[in-house]
């Protein structure tokens, strides 16, 4: 079986989900540590590779958002569980790989739409005697959906460079001036 | 400063640099060593949960004299050992009193 070279491994893929400053800061070394464990785990029985790399798997896409929602909020776990207080970031920042994760998860969300339409026609035939079993034509709110969230995504993207010119013109600096700091 | 108490994977990771500066690796096995196999971290949990304590103060980075391998080693720092040392004066506090509970049970 072929190789695939390092630069194009799973895990590698998989690391790009997490913000670049995680990213930069530990992605090699987690590399490291993942080819490590993965050269233990190479010897034992199938069931427990499916595990080790189930739990990789888990492990990443959780430790992945948990930094997205840290570098975005603030928010970090052990403040969740001791004060439930929610922080912002003085800072505003917007990890590229968030509107990646926000794909997936919107695509997710129209996929479970357009199946229970399809399900409720396929079920319910008389709600609608025109419409049979499950057919591609049935599938006609998902370009609805699809121009809600082109619509949120252009609205994001707008509101986005406000705060980045905002954030560019160092307005967030104006408390730091000697003069305001005192009031 | 992080709230005590600690879960258990951020607790065995500090015992695991209590006793000395350990790299990723030989957290990951110490830990798993530690509690018998039955707490096996992911790279992902290590690594959120050794920036939440460089973060917090509780670790740093520790640099080894043999750097060829290009590993990162971590150690406590003075507060995060007097944190870890609470931690473990409260569990020591809580299985007396589960002992003494446990024993008038079965009296």
């Amino acid at each position: 079986m072929t190789m695939l070279p390092d630069r194009f491994s799973p895990y590698r893929c998989l690391l790009h989900l997490y913000p670049a400053t995680h990213r930069d800061e530990f992605g090699e070394e987690m590399l490291a540590v993942f080819h490590g464990a993965q050269a233990d785990i190479a010897q034992q029985g199938m069931v427990r590779r499916a595990a080790f790399y189930a739990r990789e798997t888990y492990g990443l896409l959780t430790g992945a958002l948990e930094e997205h929602v840290r570098s975005i909020t603030g928010l970090r776990s052990w403040d969740i569980n001791s004060s439930r207080r929610f922080t912002m970031r003085s800072e505003f920042r917007f990890p590229k790989s968030t509107p990646i994760l926000m794909t997936i998860i919107l695509a997710a969300v129209v996929l479970a739409i357009e199946k229970a339409t399809a399900i409720r026609y396929s079920a319910f035939p008389d709600f609608n005697q025109h419409v049979g079993p499950i057919r591609p034509e049935h599938f006609t709110f998902f370009p609805k959906l699809l121009l809600a969230f082109a619509v949120t995504y252009v609205a994001g993207v707008v509101g986005w460079g406000i705060l980045y010119a905002l954030h560019r013109s160092g307005l967030h600096r104006m408390t730091e001036m000697p003069g305001l700091k005192q009031e | 400063m992080a709230a005590l108490p600690l879960t258990e994977p951020v607790l065995l990771i500090l015992l695991s640099l209590a006793g000395q500066p350990r790299h990723g690796y030989a957290i990951l096995k110490d830990v798993a060593e530690m509690s018998d196999g039955r707490v096996a971290l992911s790279t992902g949990t290590l690594y959120g949960a050794l920036r939440r304590l460089l973060d917090e103060g509780w670790i740093e980075r520790f640099e080894e004299d043999d750097t060829s391998r290009g590993r990162q080693t971590y150690r406590l720092t003075p507060g995060g050992r007097r944190n870890l040392q609470t931690e473990v004066s409260r569990l020591k506090r809580l299985t007396q009193v589960a002992r003494l509970r446990v024993a008038e049970r079965e009296r």
